[in-house]
């Protein structure tokens, strides 16, 4: 049984297509990273999955049941857009109000474990509105962890959050997933950070899902490349470009080479061709890459 | 390891208690609802004791030389309803429209914003997250409705007692009893479920454009406003109080279920 299994799901608004037939597989105990650029149905989904917009078509079933049942969804923590709290309240008094709608029978205790999580427990006494960006964004996390949910849906988590924070939420998360029967739907533009903890992924692009994949899946997807360093970048960079299809020069001044190839073969041809090379290293292209690459249309 | 998972349904019972809960724990913590509260019982003691002091002072019209002499109030329940025989709250027709029906109209700035909170501060993603059930919050917002308009009716009779017996009004009921004022009370606190579910489903249509619900339900207030004072008179008796009570229950039922349709079919967030 998986925890999240949605079929030619579509939602439109007006003339706007945001989510067209997408069919999107959670199994029981992911982090299933949700990945798309800004306006491609992410968000529009979770709401789906979440009951707060009404489907256009299609089905969604959590843990096999409809999403409409109940018994389902007060088991279910949600983070989208922004921490739900009204605030004149105190984080304390807006956990109460969400403790309370979850039936949360020793509710104080509940929330004090859950503020306890984040390491918020020193600001429960301090009104939501004073509280800072990444103060709300823990508030927000912890409201979504009140009553052990089993499936998880945040929308931009980590926004907002600091290092610590950052280190803490992964902590969290693993954690919640490690009995293997809880799910997490994580969505994140912070791909370095989804790529630490993530075990599946879902990338959507048009409201369409492109790709769905595991981790394993995705670090076999991802081609390996040479990185190197010369005195000579830029005749190194013309050489390189006339030999191999692929020819980049990254953000950290290395140039890369993507085509099937070993680091002896390179030395050796810029050395025949009077360039000395400096450093050479062989690596894996990470998330963030491989999602821009598949953006772009090219693998 | 078994690949299932056993989630437990709550009852409907507990469900309702537990977003009443939620509902009245914000109510009461509030500064609007104190706000209209303490409204409700000042405006009368103001407006009893201001129209006693201004009784018999002459006003002349600058351009037409016509003299305007300000009538005050006779008797204490003219502000709650209409002696037989008698006028509302004196001769001044603006007092005629402020009196204890006022609350009627004061509701519907608490209901309005307690609704359009919800969705402003984006609590009802959390809320609508794991409560499926769209009418309990129909009913929970009702009830709250309902609670703080009655609160605002016996307080503003509170307020009318106290503002007549400052004032020194007479309290003389001219043939009516206790038994008919506590009937026009008991009716017009049945009838605010009409009102409230009036103004409980205009918001819930307009969500969190708090101007829109307010405006929305201030003019759809308007439009009955004027039949409350027809149905709940001062000479009030348990029919008056059983007609309120059924057209409070067709309102609260029927708006109620068009509520939940709202909230069904349109997008929560």
């Amino acid at each position: 049984m998986n925890a999240v299994e949605i079929k030619n799901l579509s939602k439109s608004f007006g003339p706007k297509q945001a989510v067209c037939g997408l069919d999107m597989t959670v199994p029981m105990g992911a982090i299933y990273g949700f990945i798309g650029e800004n306006g491609s149905g992410k968000s529009t989904t979770e709401k789906m999955i979440c009951g707060l917009i009404p489907t256009g078509g299609g089905s969604i079933k959590l843990y096999g049941k409809d999403y409409t049942d109940e018994s389902v969804r007060t088991k279910m923590g949600v983070l989208i857009e922004a921490p739900g709290c009204f605030p004149g309240l105190t984080v304390f008094d807006n956990m109460m109000i969400q403790a309370a709608n979850l039936n949360i029978e020793n509710s104080v205790k509940e929330v004090t474990r859950v503020l306890k999580t984040v390491r918020m427990e020193g600001a429960a006494g301090n009104k939501y509105k004073n509280c800072s960006l990444g103060m709300k964004q823990r508030v927000g996390i912890a409201m979504a962890l009140l009553g052990d949910p089993t499936l998880l849906v945040l929308d931009e988590p980590l926004n907002g959050l600091d290092a610590d924070g950052m280190r803490i939420m992964r902590e969290v998360f693993l954690n919640i997933v490690k009995d293997g029967k809880r799910s997490i739907i994580v969505s994140s533009h912070l791909l370095g950070e989804l790529q630490k903890v993530a075990t599946h992924y879902g990338i959507i692009r048009h409201g369409k899902m492109i790709v769905e994949m595991t981790a394993d899946e995705l670090d076999a997807s991802c081609r390996t490349y040479m990185a190197l360093q010369s005195a000579e970048m830029n005749r190194t960079k013309m050489l390189l470009g006339c030999r191999y299809s692929r020819v980049e020069e990254d953000e950290a001044g290395y140039i890369r080479v993507y085509d099937l190839t070993t680091p002896e073969e390179i030395v050796t041809y810029l050395y025949e061709n009077g360039v000395c090379v400096t450093e050479i290293k062989t690596d894996k292209i990470g998330l963030e890459e491989y999602y821009i690459d598949l953006m772009k249309g090219g693998k | 390891m078994e690949n299932t998972m056993k989630f437990e349904k709550v009852s409907f019972c507990k469900r309702v208690k537990s977003m009443l809960k939620v509902d009245l724990r914000r109510m009461f913590k509030s500064k609007l609802f104190y706000i209209l509260i303490a409204c409700a019982l000042v405006m009368p003691i103001l407006m009893t004791v201001m129209m006693s002091m201004m009784d018999g002072q002459e006003s002349v019209n600058q351009q037409t030389g016509e003299i305007t002499i300000m009538e005050g109030p006779e008797n204490a329940w003219q502000n709650i309803g209409t002696l037989p025989g008698g006028e509302a709250m004196g001769g001044n027709e603006v007092f005629m429209m402020c009196n204890i029906n006022m609350a009627f109209m004061g509701v519907a700035v608490f209901v309005c914003l307690f609704v359009s909170d919800d969705f402003r501060s984006g609590y009802s993603k959390n809320l609508f997250t794991v409560r499926t059930k769209r009418g309990e919050y129909v009913l929970s917002k009702i009830v709250c409705g309902f609670i703080t308009g009655a609160l605002m009716l016996i307080v503003y009779f509170v307020g009318s007692m106290l503002g007549g017996a400052i004032s020194g009004l007479s309290f003389d009921l001219h043939g009516l009893n206790a038994w008919n004022i506590v009937m026009c009370m008991l009716s017009k606190i049945l009838l605010m479920p009409v009102f409230v579910s009036i103004f409980t489903l205009i918001s819930i249509a307009a969500k969190q454009k708090a101007w829109l619900s307010i405006c929305g339900s201030l003019g759809g207030g308007m439009l009955l406003f004027m039949t409350v004072s027809l149905i709940t008179p001062l000479d009030s008796t348990p029919v008056n109080a059983i007609l309120c009570l059924a057209g409070g229950l067709l309102f609260a039922i029927g708006l109620g279920f068009f509520s939940r349709a709202v909230l069904r079919k349109t997008a929560l967030v």
